[in-house]
């Protein structure tokens, strides 16, 4: 753009600029919503209120899959099974197909109109004829798909993202097969007839588009609100964790398998519902309505409009499902026009509708070059800091103001915290970690060092459940650690950071820290949803948490809560990193090299806040290089070298053991030192 | 780019004709009648085909001033997208939508397949707008039975220019058991809803007949490979192979069973009628096949033939079964307007529908008449043979294939 | 035809079938092995090989199963064929890496995959709309000669097609594990950074695992045309994503792995029809699949490769 177009543009949108972000969006909804009502009205071409619906119809689909690839980011390339599952479930429920003589067994469900009594083909006996209500189907259809989501999320748990992608393509394939299979249940190949097109109070939706596309609309409105609703919240913030980094999503308290077939379900539901809602409208159902190139169309939809982004993805679904369907009809007919009026013959007979994948094909490729994002990107730029914002005062002598309370447990004396006892770690035929005892008391600092792969992180991860021992255990307050999942050890109060560094890079500050108190919040799918008063009330709670963790670091974090985390200095991450550790109420926190990267400036302001920390009463366990910081914080040091406790102590007296500085400077630097001593 | 051209030409002939009749006879009516083909994708090319059936019959029409005072025009829509990947019901309602919406058009031609046929047919119901189907055969459309789904507007207008699966299926295993004195037969399917409705047909009516039934299965249409249950069938032995379906699974089968099973007897229906088991089957493979077509067969009139050479000449390709019942459709639907315009009525679509229930056409499939349900009057069913003709063009169909005569009525 | 030959027969069938998935499973899992990326448009890369094998033969005046070669002549066309058609889809394969992954090699998530997509729906209907739709007669200029081993019977088209395909699968292995560029393909695959700052020039060993995938595709395209004598724009994706699965299967990224998986489908396939049902083996197959999956998660033969997150 020029810079006179760009002046041009800058005069036009200030006015609407000055308008604040809140009020334009809601301006923005309201005429979206206002178009979405009177389309039909101020366009009543029913075969273009059709074309809407169907878009619809994808878009509510798109919006399912997103759910599991956008937010959880679990690649899944079959999804049309569960559009599929929900489509056969209705269709199967209303058309003439299963027939069962009647007994009496149905007189109840007929009572319900569940069933109908009807003739049979010979005279005089009478079958049950299926007339589920369309309304009732849509939660049905929903929960069987969840259902399926589940049976077919749950092998692929284990699995890594590309195998996930051909185990779900497999299951795609999988369903429509069983369904062409099956023609009792649901005649083939030769698809279902007559499928009910749903009521309402009496009235029958026939075959007038409108009514449709107003339920579809509706679909649309209602998941678009759901998405959004379960995007910011507890569960979606799950999701996103493990989308980002499924290692620190458990250690922050994540349930992976519960969070995974939780989006898997979901997802699967919305696709149910949908097929529901197509079939119904369609009143009829072939297996080759649900094949792979629906999945990966799907899949199309969500990465063009821009992958998770709730708004993006819809629009994505419109433009491409009506570009088929609607548009490059009408384009190619424009085009003779043009051909007819310059007297180009190419252009009076160029057919663009064959050619549709064709230009599919360039759509996608050309996206993926010159805009991943898609049109609507997830991720939004953020407002830059004010030049005072930026400015970072050193805070020095740790902080006194903050009580932060709930941090550390209830009890601040007393017995070990941690007491671990004969760890034994092998990888294959090295031993990482051999026969390690070490003793956290209560209320303490324990710093280990040793040198590189000595076995630090390791014995980190034994603790935190990312390593499993071979021997040893592991007590924590009294209670055994070894042999539970890393999510349920930070739920009893052990926090670690990484060394090198395991944000949600993707997130924002406030999102990190939030999920850092994943465990410590209740809100399940259904209130997220309904956001009663209490997860209100829970969610404002958590975020005055938050900030009142990140007023830890004075003013480093506070004014970029709403920042990447991915944009940010290396020692604000680290920073980052001890904050979403400390939001989830730790009683113990499990400190690898938290100033790692940090200026000796820096280093100390660090450490003196986490002296402040522990004088509030929270246990540290820390691994540490800087010998200064190890001095100034630690109560007792274990040394660490090929895997085993040479020594413990005090600091000082550490310092001068001889094994402790062999295995650090190795013997000739020993020999000097004792010269120069 | 051999479908574009002949799209191109297509679209040359009627577009060189459209402007030739607007300057020379301005006053003229303009009625338009529609298709629904699967332009896009797998069935590309036998839609192009069928298109370019109708388009020969309304160009011939606007030609020769078949209907005085009315200048015929078409609306063709494609229900194939890439979403589905080949034809999608949900376009096909769509579609129906668009031919109702526009106030031209006053009967249709299409579809090609029952699925969509299932998805339209309640719509061109509720607006009495006629169609008329060249190869969808499914028979739960126009079945009684589903009235109420399918014609909730009461009259039939879900006409078609091929008999159902209930004719030829049954048919041919009649002439299996009477002609060729099969003892047992093995039935294979495409997946496809026409080819499995044909094996089911077939398959009851060879039990009834007491056929041995060695087994049933269903091939992959965009597999390659059918040697593993060949093999199987070769094991069992059975005096004959039944199959149910298109060229796409028909030709590889054809291709693999020649080198597996030579020796048993090969049939299928329609599908099996047509210039890809010609031309990419290729002999000798090919000899030997029976095919069926849902239309009787006069050996002294060379209407077909002349009609299949001059779709020759015209696109340089060779015709189908389909292009022909495509064609024959067409016709039908013109001599409909045209009485209706002979009578002086408007020409409304409940008029054309009424007009082509009592139809009575002289077609190249002889005299088309529709039932109260809009099926063919004229269920008679032809067997043909491939036997390699050397004088002439391997994929001509009117004379590789041989007639043999007529399968029995079931 | 006894319980014996039967089986004989089956194998021989799956075999065959299997030498081909095989040959496809290598290219899925050179570039997986060393980019972590499903390739998408290898599905239809095979597909243009078995049209261009089909103009080359095509172009040596020979059409349908009219001319029978034997001798040099034969030898000739055949090799002359696959040189062709390697080098023509290998360059096809360079092409897309160069052109369209490259750009995408250090995005994140499933931009580079989705690319594949979108360059298979181009290849695909590139095809489509310049060949058209129906099946098309693909030469056959081998001489019909048959050994009958008890009831079975072993085509002279099996033995070349088992041979041609060892003969590329040997000189493929012999290439990764001697050669020097092979070396430096195996060093990448285990960490690419790693792989750079030993010197590899890691550029050139992802257009040279391109080039490998996608002729060997392109050879897989010609033995397709000559085994089942047709082809079609739409034989991509049922062969395609067997062989992938075969991958998948045998450990992606390993190439023996990829080689053993793709004879198990072949055999698996064959063995369900016989026994089971032709309307039930993509069922079965993916069954199988997800069952090892469950097991092994790495499949028969990987290891759990270091995430390069």
């Amino acid at each position: 753009m020029n810079g006179a177009a760009a002046a041009a543009v800058s005069v036009l949108t200030r006015p609407i600029a000055r308008i604040p972000e809140a009020t334009r969006r809601r301006i923005g909804l309201l005429l979206l919503v206002a178009f979405a009502l009177g389309f039909p009205i101020f366009h009543p071409n029913d075969a273009d209120v059709d074309s809407m619906a169907n878009a619809a119809a994808y878009a509510t689909l798109a919006l399912g899959l997103n759910i599991v690839v956008g937010f959880a980011g679990l690649l899944d390339l079959g999804y049309a099974a569960f559009f599929a599952i929900g489509a056969y479930t209705y269709g199967i429920l209303t058309a003439f197909q299963l027939q069962p003589e009647w007994s009496s067994f149905w007189e109840p469900f007929q009572y319900l109109g569940l069933v109908a009594k009807m003739p049979g083909e010979t005279g005089d006996t009478s079958v049950v004829h299926f007339t589920l209500s369309f309304w009732l189907a849509l939660p049905l259809a929903a929960g069987l798909a969840a259902f399926f989501g589940i049976l077919f999320g749950a092998p692929t748990l284990r699995l890594r993202g590309d195998y996930l992608a051909i185990v779900t393509l497999g299951f795609g394939e999988i369903v429509p097969i069983v369904v062409r299979n099956w023609d009792g249940l649901t005649n083939g190949a030769a698809g279902l007839n007559g499928v009910a097109a749903p009521k309402l109070f009496g009235w029958s939706f026939g075959v007038d588009a409108r009514p449709y596309y107003y339920v579809a609309i509706a679909m649309v409105a209602l998941l678009v609100f759901v998405s959004i609703r379960l995007r910011d919240s507890r569960i979606g913030r799950a999701w996103m964790a493990i989308r980002e980094d499924e290692i620190a999503a458990g250690a922050m308290g994540v349930d992976r398998t519960k969070f995974k077939l939780m989006a898997f379900a979901i997802g699967a539901a919305f696709g149910g519902m949908t097929g529901v809602f197509y079939v119904a409208k369609l009143q009829t159902a072939t297996p080759e309505m649900f094949g792979f190139p629906v999945s990966v169309m799907i899949l199309v939809m969500i990465v063009f409009g821009g992958i998770g982004s709730v708004w993006g993805v819809v629009l994505g679904a419109f433009v491409l499902q009506l570009l088929q369907s609607w548009w490059l009809q009408d384009l190619t007919e424009w085009l003779h026009a043009l051909g007819r009026l310059v007297g180009n013959m190419w252009l009076q007979h160029v057919d663009l509708v064959p050619s549709i994948e064709l230009i599919f094909g360039f759509i996608l490729v050309g996206m993926m070059l010159f805009r991943r994002q898609g049109l609507i990107p997830a991720v939004r730029q953020q407002a830059a800091l004010s030049l005072d914002q930026q400015h970072a005062e050193v805070r020095r002598g740790g902080f006194t103001d903050l009580k932060l309370h709930g941090l550390g447990g209830d009890t601040r004396t007393g017995a070990a915290a941690l007491e671990i006892k004969g760890v034994t770690v092998k990888f294959g035929g090295l031993t990482a970690l051999n026969n390690v005892d070490l003793v956290v008391p209560n209320g303490g600092v324990v710093a280990v060092i040793g040198p590189n792969g000595s076995g630090k992180s390791t014995l980190f991860n034994v603790i935190t459940g990312l390593v499993e021992a071979q021997e040893g255990s592991i007590r924590f307050h009294g209670e055994e650690l070894m042999g539970l999942p890393d999510y349920k050890i930070l739920e009893k109060g052990v926090a670690r950071t990484f060394q090198n560094l395991r944000l949600f890079p993707n997130l924002t500050v406030m999102e990190n820290a939030l999920i850092g108190q994943h465990a410590r919040l209740k809100t399940g799918a259904l209130a997220a949803i309904l956001r009663p008063p209490g997860t209100m009330a829970e969610e404002k709670q958590a975020r005055e948490w938050a900030m009142e963790i990140f007023s830890i670091f004075g003013n480093r974090l506070v004014p970029r809560v709403g920042q990447m985390v991915a944009g940010l200095s290396y020692a604000n991450r680290r920073r980052i990193e001890i904050a979403r550790a400390l939001a989830s109420r730790p009683r113990i926190l499990l400190l690898d090299e938290p100033t790692a990267g940090m200026n000796p400036a820096e280093t100390l302001e660090l450490a003196e806040q986490v002296k402040s920390l522990n004088q509030l009463g929270l246990t540290v366990l820390l691994i540490e290089h800087k010998l200064d910081v190890v001095t100034t914080l630690a109560d007792t040091v274990f040394v660490l070298d090929h895997g085993e406790v040479i020594a413990h102590g005090r600091p000082d007296e550490v310092r001068r053991d001889e094994e402790v500085l062999r295995a650090y400077l190795g013997r000739n630097a020993q020999a000097a030192a004792a010269s120069v001593a | 780019m051999l479908t574009r051209r002949e799209a191109a030409q297509a679209l040359i002939a009627a577009t060189a004709i459209a402007t030739l009749g607007k300057t020379a006879l301005a006053a003229d009516k303009v009625v338009k009648i529609a298709m629904d083909l699967s332009l896009t994708g797998a069935d590309s090319e036998g839609a192009v085909r069928v298109r370019n059936g109708i388009m020969m019959a309304i160009d011939g029409s606007n030609e020769g001033n078949g209907i005085p005072g009315v200048r015929l025009e078409t609306l063709a829509l494609d229900d194939g997208t890439p979403t589905a990947g080949q034809y999608d019901p949900a376009q096909a309602a769509t579609n129906a939508r668009k031919m109702v919406s526009d106030p031209d058009v006053v009967a249709a031609v299409g579809p090609q397949m029952s699925g969509a046929g299932k998805a339209m047919a309640p719509i061109l119901s509720m607006a009495d707008l006629a169609t008329i189907t060249p190869s969808s055969t499914n028979p739960d459309i126009t079945d009684p039975k589903f009235a109420q789904q399918f014609r909730p507007g009461g009259k039939p207008i879900y006409f078609r220019t091929v008999t159902t699966d209930a004719y030829q299926g049954p048919n041919m295993a009649n002439f299996y058991a009477d002609v060729l004195h099969v003892k047992s037969v093995y039935i294979l399917d495409d997946s496809g809803a026409y080819g499995v409705g044909m094996a089911d047909a077939f398959q009851k009516q060879a039990e009834k007949k007491g056929m041995k039934v060695a087994g049933r299965d269903r091939l992959d249409p965009k597999g390659a490979d059918y040697t593993a249950i060949l093999t199987k069938i070769k094991s069992l032995n059975p005096d004959a192979i039944y199959y149910g379906g298109v060229g796409q699974a028909g030709v590889k089968l054809a291709k693999q069973s020649f080198d597996i099973v030579p020796n048993v007897i090969k049939g299928g229906g329609d599908g099996v009628y047509g210039p890809v088991m010609l031309s990419s089957v290729g002999f000798p493979a090919a000899n030997g096949w029976y095919a069926t077509i849902a239309s009787p067969h006069t050996v002294a009139d060379n209407k077909a033939q002349s009609f299949v050479d001059a779709y020759f000449r015209k696109y340089n390709k060779a015709a189908d079964d389909y292009t022909i019942t495509a064609y024959d459709a067409t016709l039908v639907v013109i001599d409909a307007i045209r009485r209706v315009a002979a009578s002086g009525k408007p020409i409304t679509r409940s008029a054309v529908r009424d007009a082509i229930q009592t139809a009575k056409v002289s077609t190249i499939q002889g005299v088309v008449q529709f039932d109260e349900n809009g099926d063919l009057k004229d269920r008679t069913v032809s067997v043909f043979q491939i036997k390699q003709d050397t004088s002439a063009r391997p994929d001509d169909v009117s004379r590789q294939y041989h007639y043999i005569g007529v399968a029995p009525q079931a | 035809m006894t319980t014996y030959d039967l089986l004989l027969q089956q194998l021989i069938n799956g075999l065959s079938l299997g030498a081909m998935y095989s040959l496809l499973a290598l290219g899925f899992t050179l570039v997986y092995g060393i980019m972590e990326l499903i390739n998408f448009s290898h599905f239809n890369v095979f597909m243009v090989g078995s049209f261009i094998a089909l103009f080359v033969l095509q172009s040596f005046g020979l059409s349908g199963q009219d001319v029978i070669l034997t001798g040099l002549p034969l030898v000739g066309v055949l090799v002359a064929a696959f040189i062709v058609t390697m080098l023509f889809c290998g360059g096809i394969g360079m092409a897309i890496e160069r052109v369209l992954l490259r750009p995408l090699r250090n995005v994140k998530g499933p931009a580079a995959m989705i690319t594949t997509i979108g360059i298979s729906y181009i290849l695909f209907n590139v095809i489509l709309l310049t060949v058209g739709a129906d099946s098309k007669n693909f030469p056959n200029p081998l001489p019909a000669i048959r050994y009958h081993i008890g009831g079975a019977v072993l085509d002279f088209r099996v033995i070349l097609i088992w041979v041609i395909a060892l003969l590329l699968m040997g000189t493929l292995y012999l290439f990764v594990q001697r050669s020097r560029i092979g070396k430096a393909m195996r060093a990448t695959a285990q960490d690419v950074e790693a792989a750079r700052m030993m010197g590899v020039e890691v550029d050139k060993v992802i257009l040279m695992a391109f080039f490998l995938g996608s002729a060997l595709a392109g050879a897989s395209g010609l033995i397709f045309g000559l085994y089942y004598n047709f082809t079609s724009f739409i034989i991509g994706f049922t062969a395609g994503l067997r062989a992938f699965t075969a991958a998948v299967l045998g450990g992606i990224g390993n190439v023996p792995g990829a080689m053993v998986g793709g004879v198990l489908i072949g055999l698996i396939e064959a063995m369900a029809s016989q026994f089971i049902a032709a309307a039930w083996a993509d069922v079965i197959i993916f069954s199988i699949l997800v069952l090892v999956l469950v097991f092994r998660p790495a499949g028969l033969f990987g290891r759990i490769a270091p995430s390069k997150s």
